[in-house]
């Protein structure tokens, strides 16, 4: 039976809730696989797992639950070990690195920020502060619309119009945020939100990320922000030593990550 | 000593939050060479329900069409005689009109969302609609 592993913490810091169950279906009892200080968070691997709804919900429960306690790097969905020794052999073969990581992360949570524009909103912005645009919309306007290519010109002015406003709203709202948090990373690209930044803050210090939140409300009305956290330090955990190696990348990043 | 919030999630309920994290989940976190990963073939979910401006003209007419209405948003009353817009106009009288002409710009907004919801294809769970159609929707009400 192959072994689904969920994160990694100091064993001194584990406590898990009686009960706790993971991914599967029914939900697999989750257990702890130690090695020295170190423990991984572990249950047995479904067959056939896929990256559905409940089981990335499991995930991120058994991680919140775990995360309660104590620091927690978690795991990238979907990581399955051969068996529970190959995990107990990971933890000691790296163990100073990820006690460090550990060391490093304590006491801190991600916040993950997207943002998005209110349409009707930025292209009011857009028309205000861009007279060329508002001449050919009205000139538009008047020929009932205007021509097919009339429009087409148009929307191409607005377009890139909005895309610079994209541009410009998501770095003013990074820098309004990053004043709030110890480290930034910028979230996996693949989706298209004008921001999408993950920010480390510290587990006391979080009420002040959030009022720098509302602050950025209150200063980009165009905006719609969406803030989820605290979650795990998803974004902060740098990759293993061994991932390093294999790209000939030494020691460098692993230190300044 | 700061009181630690509870989980903030912008969209509300717990699995829109679980939505909008799923990306970090699935594409950041610790990994190990020595374990294997699920396949994740069939999560283009991730790509759904986002605003980015995309350079077709698709977008620039509706862009174009939109800015037509914001026109006559910012000056309902001020040029009786203006052409008819865009949607069908389903009640006679100016005020009739500026409705119906809202009442298009919903109907296309809610095409977009249906649109993203198709071109979303496997995606289990929706997440909450977004505010500012609700905002829209009920602007439009209140016309």
């Amino acid at each position: 039976m192959s072994t689904y592993v969920y994160g990694i913490t100091a064993g001194s810091d584990l406590a898990l809730p009686d009960g706790l169950t993971g991914v599967g279906e029914p939900p697999l009892p989750v257990r702890v696989v130690r090695a020295g200080e170190l423990a991984a968070i572990v249950s047995d691997a479904p067959e056939g797992l896929r990256p559905k709804r409940r089981d990335l919900l499991a995930h991120q429960t058994v991680l919140g639950e775990a995360g309660a306690a104590g620091c927690v790097l978690p795991m990238r969905f979907g990581s399955i070990a051969p068996d529970d020794e190959t995990v107990a052999d990971v933890l000691a073969e790296r163990a100073d690195h990820y006690r460090e990581r550990l060391q490093a992360l304590d006491g801190r949570v991600e916040y993950n920020v997207k943002a998005s524009h209110v349409e009707e909103a930025v292209l009011h912005r857009v028309m205000a502060e861009n007279s060329e645009v508002r001449a050919v919309a009205e000139a538009n306007r008047k020929a009932g619309g205007g021509s097919y290519e009339d429009k087409l010109r148009l929307g191409e002015m607005v377009a890139a119009a909005v895309k610079a406003k994209e541009a410009e709203d998501g770095s003013v709202l990074q820098q309004l945020l990053e004043p709030a948090a110890e480290a930034v990373n910028a979230g996996p690209e693949s989706t298209g939100w004008l921001a999408n930044v993950s920010f480390l803050v510290e587990r006391d210090a979080a009420a002040r990320f959030l009022e720098a939140v509302d602050r950025a409300r209150e200063e980009l009305p165009q905006l719609e922000i969406r803030v989820n956290g605290p979650l795990p330090p998803y974004s902060f955990v740098d990759p293993g030593p061994a991932e390093h190696a294999a790209t000939a990348a030494g020691d460098a990043d692993t230190e300044a990550g | 000593m700061t009181v630690v919030p509870a989980q903030q999630s912008g969209g509300g309920g717990g699995s829109s939050g679980l939505y909008d994290v799923l990306e970090l989940v699935l594409d950041r976190g610790l990994v190990i060479d020595a374990f294997v990963r699920v396949s994740l073939v069939g999560i283009e979910i991730l790509k759904i329900d986002v605003r980015v401006v995309v350079a077709s003209v698709d977008t620039y007419l509706r862009f174009a069409e939109a800015c037509n209405r914001l026109d006559l948003e910012a000056g309902p009353r001020k040029s009786p005689g203006l052409p008819d817009m865009v949607g069908e106009i389903t009640e006679s009288g100016a005020r009739g009109k500026s409705k119906g002409a809202l009442s298009g710009a919903a109907q296309t907004i809610s095409d977009a969302f249906k649109q993203a919801r198709e071109e979303g294809g496997e995606a289990e769970e929706r997440p909450r609609p977004r505010k500012t159609t609700a905002a829209r929707r009920k602007r439009e009400e209140e016309e």
